[in-house]
């Protein structure tokens, strides 16, 4: 057995060549395209990791954000509870302040129309109340009724005050009777006045059958009524102030 | 059909005899790195089934250097993996008539074997340095010096002894079985001698692999792909 020296260097030249060949053309380009595909897989993993962790926080946003909703409706529905039992409450006080308004309103027509009412039939029955003593006093006037107010006429004169009576005296006087007199009458009732005044005053007569009974002496600065109308006047007047 | 045991020289190069083991060797790896560039050329991200085919090889020699040395791949993945295609290459190179495989020459497998003696250091030195590689041979006293010198160089040689005479006898019997009986009678032998090759490119890879990871000891390139990448 022989051992060519030679030939087993070459052969462990040949595969030492062969092994840096083929570690450029073979193993290396392999090895790097499967480390590249690892590299873009586990970039793809990655990427998909940190999409689903966007999409799970986009998830958790969107949860809060339903959650922010719920709690926005609950609060919108308290907020317009809240407004509905306000505006309730204000447009009851309302009410009832206008009811009241109306009550006093009502209450305050109602008693003016009474007194209204009362002042009208109080009127009414003053009207009737003259209406019928007018009718009684004119079937009591007479000679006798007439000598009365005559008598009292003389006594008002009398209770003058003498500046009063002097005052008159210089000036005319008209006498006004309920029924035309006869001059002997006129006479008599003449002199029963100057004698009251003590004076001479001018006395003209007149009649109006309104008087119904009695007489009055007008003149421009005096009035002195004494008759069944002047009463009956009086009478109607206290009688609506009292009403 | 000439000894095994002999090299005949084809023709000489000044003083180099080159023999039909080195011009097998040189066709050989003419073919192997051709037709890796060929296959190599258009590789992308996504394979076809030709680039697949070629992931599944070198990710299988890469898994039976991390199942056998628990390190990463990539420092021993070009010798290991050019070991085992060579071998299976020129093993199988005995199926063409009148082509004689490398390996069944004294000379291939004895530079085999050296390349792995000399790898097995190299890689030790590397790993754990001179004085760690050295301080190996005393262990686990000195006493164990010459036996551990010993049992270097035994296991590399047994390593080609293995190769060189599976191989070689291969290649005798069906020379034999050929030169006796009709043309197609040694068909079966071959056939078997397709299966021989495989084990022993298998064999001689892992053996290698196996001596070089026990050389580097705890100072093995850690085992994960960002290692693997940096060290290409």
């Amino acid at each position: 057995m022989n051992i060519d020296w030679w030939t087993l260097g070459l052969q462990a030249i040949n595969v030492l060549i062969l092994v840096w060949l083929l570690q450029h053309v073979f193993w290396r380009p392999v090895v790097a395209v499967i480390a590249k595909r690892r590299s873009d897989t586990q970039k793809l993993l990655d990427d998909a990791a940190q999409k689903r962790a966007q999409a799970d926080a986009t998830l958790a946003e969107m949860e809060k954000t339903r959650a922010g909703f719920a709690a926005e409706r609950d609060a919108i529905l308290a907020a317009a509870k809240s407004d509905g039992e306000r505006i309730k409450a204000q447009a009851l006080q309302a009410a009832r302040a206008e009811a009241e308004t109306l009550q006093k309103a009502a209450r305050a027509a109602i008693a003016r129309d009474t007194a209204t009412a009362q002042k009208a039939s109080a009127d009414q029955a003053a009207t009737l109340a003259v209406d019928i003593a007018k009718r009684l006093a004119a079937r009591l006037a007479g000679p006798a009724v007439e000598a009365a107010f005559l008598g009292w006429l003389i006594d008002e004169i009398k209770a003058l005050t003498p500046a009063e009576r002097q005052a008159v005296a210089d000036g005319t006087l008209d006498l006004i009777s309920a029924q035309p007199l006869e001059p002997a009458g006129k006479t008599r009732i003449e002199k029963q006045i100057i004698a009251a005044f003590g004076t001479h005053p001018e006395i003209t007569f007149r009649v109006d059958p309104d008087l119904i009974a009695g007489f009055e002496l007008h003149s421009p600065h005096f009035l002195l009524r004494n008759s069944w109308q002047a009463d009956l006047q009086r009478i109607s007047k206290d009688l609506r102030d009292a009403a | 059909m000439n000894s095994p045991l002999e090299s005949v020289a084809l023709f000489y190069l000044g003083p180099v005899p080159i023999t039909s083991a080195v011009v097998v060797t040189w066709i050989i790896m003419a073919v192997l790195v051709l037709g890796s560039m060929l296959l190599t050329r258009r590789l992308s991200v996504t394979p076809t089934a030709r680039q697949a085919a070629l992931e599944v090889f070198v990710e299988t020699i890469d898994g039976q250097i991390r199942d056998t040395t628990g390190a990463a791949p990539a420092p021993y993945r070009a010798f290991v993996g050019t070991l085992f295609a060579f071998i299976l290459v020129a093993n199988w190179s005995s199926l063409i008539p009148g082509v004689e495989p490398p390996t069944a020459q004294l000379e291939t497998d004895a530079a085999l074997a050296l390349l792995v003696f000399l790898s097995i250091i190299w890689f030790g030195v590397r790993g754990r340095g001179v004085g760690g590689y050295l301080k190996d041979f005393a262990a686990p006293n000195p006493v164990m010096i010459p036996l551990n010198i010993m049992q270097s160089i035994t296991r590399v040689f047994s390593m080609f002894v293995r190769l060189f005479g599976n191989v070689m006898s291969g290649v005798f019997v069906i020379g034999i079985v050929a030169s006796l009986a009709a043309l197609f009678v040694p068909i079966p032998l071959m056939a078997l001698e397709l299966l021989t090759g495989l084990v022993q490119a298998y064999i001689f890879a892992i053996l290698a692999i196996v001596f070089i990871a026990a050389t580097v000891g705890e100072n093995k390139p850690a085992n994960d792909e960002a290692a693997s990448g940096q060290s290409q």
